[in-house]
């Protein structure tokens, strides 16, 4: 079900027939190829939006444009204010050599906190991971699951003015999962403005306050979830 | 201020990460340039039996000096390339990552530095108060060194061909520079040609203060720099123009 979501609020962000091309292949006279030709979007303070469409649509070079990575070659980006517009990078920077500690730090730092800042938040860090003494070890002795934890504890920190998500909403085993995409959930829900990109249904429509659909690197629809979804899947 | 806190914290992560990767650890910063040192000794001083005492010295401060130089080039031409996965995440200054090898680069060789005092003065070459000049004359190198570091990191996403001409020509630049034998008896016109790398004036200013006990050409040393912050602001410049370009690259 889909949520009232502050319609009327401030437009924080708008897409101007936004296009982008890659040059894929790397030879000599190799063309350009577009991943996104025409998009444009709003995106509204305290809104999730959903962005829909099937794989090689769009959707991720499109969340790239938005934080600010990719810069558009046709069209333009429109921000109202300066923005800390961040996608959810896990285990950003991370080096296997390190420990938790260091590499806590560094990744924290790559995401635009400053070190007195991430500092203060080490112990909610090693605590929300779950870590416990391999806080102080190195990365490389971490099963894989660990270093998703504390990936997901350390980009928890970092709270930009738009989070932008592509498909990962939780790491970890079972028990992690459900904690940490509860977190990610909760947060979404209490006014944080996002986009999200999702395969599944059910989340964009549990998430989602409006929903877009992005099919070929063309915009199909901008709507109520339900309404994008329908037209969706009937197509 | 941001910048410079995560430069030195990703120059600190590197040099430990690096030194955690082998069980010698940071013995590994000494012993290398070491082993590089001991090669070019038995090949030019032992074999080519090149007599003047002055020879060692002369050789060991080139290729100290050399080392630090070559390094910041041959690792800031992967420095940018390999992080373009980083760079599809998070939107960061691209001058951290060819910034980051420099300074862990130059924290190196400060340690190598360190034993190269240790051995001139047992060689006899005694420290004076020229010594105060160093830092001018190692203040230039690093500006010539990120020049090139920049240039270099700026490059090889693009054309990853390029690293393999790069070693090359590093190696060829190595014996253009005066780094293991004087130039002072080129015949023209290589004497001026070889006169316009900033590096041979460097060189040549560390020895002056190191082995001959005499201030460095400052005329000399004035030219370097100058070319060198030239150098330095082409690169900067370039790399920002080419900056949005990297996040579409394969690496």
């Amino acid at each position: 079900m889909s949520q009232g979501g502050p319609a009327v609020s401030e437009i924080l962000l708008r897409l101007e027939n936004v296009g982008v091309a890659y040059h894929g292949v790397r030879r000599v006279g190799a063309g350009a190829f577009w991943a996104v030709e025409d998009v444009s979007l709003d995106l509204r303070e305290g809104e999730t939006l959903g962005l829909i469409g099937r794989n090689g649509a769009g959707k991720s070079t499109l969340l790239r444009v938005i934080a600010g990575i990719l810069r558009p070659d046709r069209g333009r980006v429109v921000v109202k204010r300066p923005l800390r517009i961040q996608m959810l990078a896990l285990g950003l920077g991370f080096v296997p050599h390190l420990s938790g500690r260091d590499n806590a730090l560094l990744s924290g730092m790559l995401l635009g906190l400053r070190r007195r800042k991430i500092e203060r938040c080490l112990p909610a860090i090693q605590d929300y991971s779950e870590l416990g003494d391999f806080f102080e070890m190195p990365l490389s002795t971490y099963s894989s699951g660990m270093v998703m934890r504390l990936g997901f504890a350390v980009a928890m920190q970092s709270q930009p003015d738009v989070l932008l998500i592509d498909e990962v909403l939780g790491v970890g085993d079972a028990e992690f999962l459900k904690k940490s995409e509860g977190d990610l959930r909760q947060r979404m829900r209490s006014g944080m403005t996002c986009v999200l990109v999702s395969h599944q249904d059910s989340t964009v429509e549990e998430l989602a306050h409006r929903a877009a659909w992005i099919e070929h690197g063309k915009l199909v629809m901008q709507d109520d979830v339900g309404a994008v979804l329908s037209a969706y899947h009937a197509a | 201020m941001r910048f410079l806190e995560l430069l030195w914290f990703s120059a600190y992560a590197e040099l430990k990460a690096e030194s955690a990767r082998s069980y010698l650890g940071f013995v590994w910063w000494l012993l290398e340039p070491a082993m590089f040192m001991a090669v070019f000794y038995v090949a030019f001083g032992v074999l080519m039996g090149m007599r003047d005492p002055d020879y060692i010295p002369f050789l060991i401060i080139g290729l100290t000096l050399w080392q630090w130089f070559k390094s910041c080039i041959s690792h800031g031409g992967y420095a940018i390339w390999l992080n373009i996965p980083m760079m599809r995440q998070v939107r960061l200054p691209v001058l951290l990552f060819p910034l980051t090898v420099v300074v862990s680069d130059t924290v190196k060789f400060l340690f190598v530095f360190a034993v190269l005092l240790l051995i001139l003065w047992s060689l006899g070459y005694g420290p004076w108060r020229g010594y105060v000049a160093l830092p001018l004359v190692f203040g230039v190198l690093l500006l010539l060194a990120t020049a090139c570091g920049v240039a270099a990191a700026a490059i090889v996403p693009f054309v990853p061909d390029i690293r393999f001409v790069i070693e090359n020509a590093l190696m060829a630049m190595m014996f253009v520079s005066g780094v293991v034998f004087s130039l002072g008896s080129l015949s023209e016109p290589y004497r001026s040609w070889v006169a316009l790398n900033p590096l041979v004036g460097i060189l040549e200013s560390a020895r002056d203060i190191l082995m001959r006990g005499q201030w460095p050409d400052w005329i000399l040393l004035a030219k370097a720099a100058g070319g060198s912050i030239v150098l330095l602001v082409i690169a900067i410049f370039a790399i920002h123009r080419l900056a949005p370009r990297y996040a579409k690259l394969a690496v």
